[in-house]
């Protein structure tokens, strides 16, 4: 190949995706050059605020469930993917569609983990604890507080009642997936005095493993760590399984 | 100009309603990309949404990269 050549390459290489598509089947008589073996520990990153319904402006950052929950799935079907990291750093969002991410995580058979960065605030918490483990940096809180309406409200009982049911599911998955009680949990939803002009409590980190919110404080190296020994019990009960 | 209110910033300076149509989401090799149109032909890669690893150090598909549609 000559110098000349070289440069179209490297021009060539550039464009579109199809083009270069094209450019590596006809160079090398297929479509994926040789690279790192695929991971068998896949991410699922929850960032900025959940949405739900409605959709946000597009200034904010947001993770939309209709993306996440295909990926649960894909995640679940594909044999070669045996762990799942989900990384949270989220203000909360829209309550069915964090309960709804939340339900999928905790049903899926592979070994799951979970990270809390920075926080993991109102319906971020559910996702946390979703996981069959779950981590928290120090540094990261983790904010407490009643379920609430935004938009047009109708003030009648029935509103006050269905809020109130909602928030019942809400208490519902966090204690039955983690190791806090119902009577703490609650109270820290209804503290007076933690939130300026709000109810509820800012939780950090350590506060978190404390409260049993939350199973250790860690960050990658060790939700890498506990996910591997997850596989690898899980490789081995599988093996049993297969002997019997 | 400071202004104090529980509002959300959009409920008083609402969005231009085209500027909704810049921001879009496209599929590249299986993977789902958000784009920002530049009107001129390109767009430009502001979020991938993959749960492999591995595509995140894919040196094509980095944050600001421009793609020819």
């Amino acid at each position: 190949m000559t110098e000349r050549d070289d440069n179209q390459n490297q021009e060539e290489e550039k464009s579109s995706p199809a083009s270069s598509l094209v450019e590596k089947i006809q160079s090398l008589g297929q479509s994926n050059v040789a690279s790192a073996p695929d991971s068998n520990i896949h991410i699922l990153p929850i960032i900025g605020q959940i949405e739900g319904h409605v959709q946000l402006p597009p200034k904010n950052k947001t993770t939309k469930y209709e993306h996440l929950i295909p990926q649960i799935i894909a995640i679940e079907q594909n044999p070669k993917i045996e762990g799942l990291i989900v990384l949270l750093n989220t203000v909360g969002g829209d309550v069915e569609a964090g309960l709804a991410i939340s339900e999928m995580i905790a049903s899926i058979s592979k070994p799951t983990v979970s990270i809390v960065l920075g926080g993991g605030h109102s319906i971020g918490v559910p996702i946390a604890v979703s996981t069959d483990y779950s981590f928290i940096v120090g540094t990261a809180t983790m904010t407490i507080h009643p379920i609430r309406l935004t938009g047009l409200v109708i003030g009648v009982p029935q509103t006050f009642e269905y809020l109130d049911k909602m928030q019942e599911r809400v208490i519902k998955f966090v204690t039955g997936h983690s190791n806090i009680t119902e009577e703490k949990f609650k109270e820290l939803m209804f503290e007076k005095g933690n939130l300026t002009r709000d109810i509820g409590t800012n939780v950090v980190g350590t506060d978190a493993v404390q409260y049993g919110l939350i199973n250790e404080i860690g960050g990658v190296k060790e939700a890498l760590q506990k996910l591997n020994e997850m596989i690898e019990e899980r490789r081995k009960n599988e093996e049993n399984q297969v002997i019997q | 100009m400071i202004l104090y209110t529980p509002l959300s910033m959009d409920d008083i300076f609402p969005e231009d309603e085209r500027e909704y149509e810049k921001h879009k989401w496209i599929n590249v090799e299986g993977k789902m990309m958000k784009v920002y149109d530049h009107n001129d032909g390109t767009v430009e890669l502001t979020q991938m949404i993959s749960t492999n690893p591995n595509d995140y150090l894919d040196t094509r598909y980095m944050p600001g990269s421009r793609l020819k549609l």
